[in-house]
């Protein structure tokens, strides 16, 4: 491998941690493959950004254009598309993130590479990259290979590559022009916008019942309401509760809702799908109930039943109040 | 307002036991039900209520097997004009560049103001073809959409971030979204719906009206291949708690009384 690109996120001013996390799977691959690690860092007066990314990377690009304030995914392509243009033989790396999600597709189109996404670990056989990824509900994985392709783009799922920074680097910073002068943009950022906040606030619940999908079409939400009252706690969710109405989004559990730190979390047919548990901080006590003993949430919970919630859970609030007395 | 929502028919694999076929290099799929990608459901009812809004035609695409021709009736009963099915069995092992490439070629032919499509799809959690069939159409495009307003020529839109975030931005037409879930209300669909439709022609398109040919697609076409599955391995995760709905029950009580919690 020549190059490992690794492509620095940043938001309002502060980089990221899926920048880091992008850093040290590339020190990983580099380690097997070779290939020396480049940062590129596209952004608008981001020298505060590119200082501290040199304090890590021996070789920081970067852009500055004021199209590349926001992450604008057209404005991105057309800036990578030409750094990247005559280059082969490269991985480029990115966070999974929401806002990579808009860009990493068309881009890996545009500079003919091979797309994996949403990574969370690699492999080298015989001289080639392997990625891991998962597939089915996120109930399998999958290595794939790149077939002979000498330009990869992948994405990284968070919170699979650890990295605190240690500041010990003092890497170069090379200005490039923007392409994006006279170029026209097909998008443009309008504002940020806030989810609607509500009358209560998960995030600072100290007990939490969730509940997922496995509720099923015509739920008693009355039943799952009165459990969590029941604990003294509040009534939280996934996102397909949010998205049939349910509840509001304010009851979200996740990295597109709210990101929760109790010290119980009861999840109730969650399947637990990374988007889901990566809202759930500060390592409470997970139980779990599900009726398919391979949910994923059984790796994340310490105490799990396999099982029917609408008999559980009846069945636990009498339980509670028994105790309770 | 012409508009091409693109469907994937999937396996439902979010509650069945699944396990490996022979070769390893897939699930065993005999067994399973298939469906709409959930996420497609947000897509055509998108399409159907943007239709509803600003007049126009809806056109639902599928790079799918015979069998997906029950969801393409569905989407017709949903409110959709007219229905393709693009097949050939070279198509078995595609990845997503190959499918966004048949249907790059497909929507080539006809004129649209907005391709939909769902941001990810279940099956292979990929959320690429959206992003790769704009640029193949040299089209902008945007994924996680989560409300779509026409005006002056542009799709007016908002975004989803992390954390309760979103962004508004603005695309002129016409574009590629792919949407998030939960942002409108799919339709129910009745019987009468589906009856209404039952006779409407879903033409199948072959690989020669797409000008590819059988090495374009496929696992030759393909830029991904899959090596190897495997369930992921047990590892640590819960203590699962034994007995009948009572013992359990009574155990999960007790541990929240032993963590002082009641
Ligand atoms: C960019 C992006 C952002 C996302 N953000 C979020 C987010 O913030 N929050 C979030 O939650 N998701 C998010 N998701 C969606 C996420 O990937 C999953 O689709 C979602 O979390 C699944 O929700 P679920 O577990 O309720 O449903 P499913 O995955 O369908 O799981 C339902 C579970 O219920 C079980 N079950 C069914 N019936 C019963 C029963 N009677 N008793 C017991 N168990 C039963 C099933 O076995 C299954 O495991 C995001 C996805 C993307 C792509
Ligand atoms: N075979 C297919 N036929 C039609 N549309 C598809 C197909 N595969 C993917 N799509 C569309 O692309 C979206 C993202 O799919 P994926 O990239 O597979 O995660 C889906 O929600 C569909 O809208």
């Amino acid at each position: 491998m020549k190059n490992i690109y690794v492509l620095a996120e940043h938001r309002n001013g502060t980089l990221r941690d899926t920048t880091w996390e992008a850093l040290s799977a590339a020190r990983s691959v580099s380690s097997q493959l070779g290939g020396e690690i480049v940062c590129l860092l596209l952004g608008n007066n981001v020298s505060s950004i590119s200082e501290k990314l040199a304090q890590e990377f021996s070789k920081v690009v970067v852009v500055e254009d004021p199209n590349l304030e926001t992450f604008n995914s057209d404005a991105m392509t057309q800036t990578l598309s030409t750094i990247l243009k005559d280059e082969s033989d490269y991985l480029l790396l990115m966070g999974n993130s929401n806002s990579v999600i808009d860009l990493a597709p068309g881009l890996s189109v545009v500079l003919d590479a091979a797309l994996a996404t949403d990574c969370f670990g690699f492999e080298v056989s015989e001289g080639q990259l392997l990625a891991l990824r998962q597939i089915y509900s996120y109930k399998i994985n999958a290595l794939v290979s790149f077939k002979n392709c000498d330009k990869i783009v992948v994405t990284l799922r968070s919170g699979s590559f650890s990295f605190t920074p240690a500041g010990q680097a003092s890497g170069t910073i090379e200005k490039r022009d923007s392409p994006l002068a006279s170029a026209k943009l097909r998008k443009t950022f309008v504002s940020y916008e806030e989810a609607e906040k509500g009358d209560v606030d998960i995030s600072s619940a100290e007990i939490i019942v969730s509940i997922g999908r496995g509720i099923g079409d015509e739920p008693d939400m009355d039943m799952y309401q009165s459990l969590a009252d029941t604990v003294g706690g509040v009534l939280a969710c996934s996102r397909p509760i949010v998205d049939k109405n349910l509840l509001p989004k304010y009851h979200q559990v996740g990295t597109s809702g709210i990101e929760v730190k109790p010290k119980i979390y009861l999840a109730l047919g969650i399947s637990g799908a990374f988007q889901h548990v990566g809202g759930i901080k500060g390592s409470p006590l997970i139980m779990a109930v599900n009726k398919d003993p391979r949910a994923p949430i059984f790796r994340v919970a310490q105490y799990g039943v396999v099982g029917d919630i609408n008999e559980i859970v009846p069945a636990l609030e009498e339980k509670i109040k028994e105790l309770k007395g | 307002m012409k508009i091409i929502a693109c469907m994937k028919w999937i396996p439902d694999t979010s509650e069945a036991e699944l396990s490996i076929a022979s070769g390893g290099k897939d699930i065993k799929k005999d067994d399973l039900d298939y469906d709409l990608n959930d996420w497609d459901r947000f897509a055509i009812e998108e399409a159907v209520q943007l239709k509803e809004k600003y007049e126009g035609a809806v056109t639902v695409v599928s790079v799918a097997p015979e069998d997906a021709e029950e969801m393409l009736r569905e989407c017709l009963a949903r409110g959709a004009d007219e229905a393709f099915q693009i097949w050939n069995d070279s198509f078995e092992g595609s990845d997503g560049f190959v499918v966004a490439k048949a249907l790059a070629e497909f929507i080539k032919k006809r004129p649209f103001d907005l391709v939909l499509t769902g941001t990810l799809a279940e099956d292979d959690g990929g959320g690429q073809v959206g992003g790769m069939l704009a640029a193949m159409l040299g089209v902008p495009s945007a994924t996680l959409v989560s409300r779509i307003e026409i005006s002056d020529g542009k799709a007016k839109f908002r975004r989803e971030l992390e954390g309760g975030l979103y962004e508004n931005v603005e695309m002129g037409l016409p574009a590629v979204i792919s949407v998030a879930t939960g942002l409108n209300e799919p339709r129910f669909v009745s019987i009468r719906a589906v009856r209404k439709v039952a006779s409407v022609d879903i033409p199948t398109v072959d690989l020669d009206e797409l000008g590819m040919n059988e090495n374009q697609v496929g696992m030759e076409g393909s830029k991904i291949v899959i090596e190897k599955v495997y369930l992921p391995p047990e590892g640590e995760g819960a203590e699962i708690i034994k007995g009948s709905t009572e013992e359990a029950a009574a155990r999960l009580a007790e541990i929240l009384k032993e963590k002082g919690v009641l």
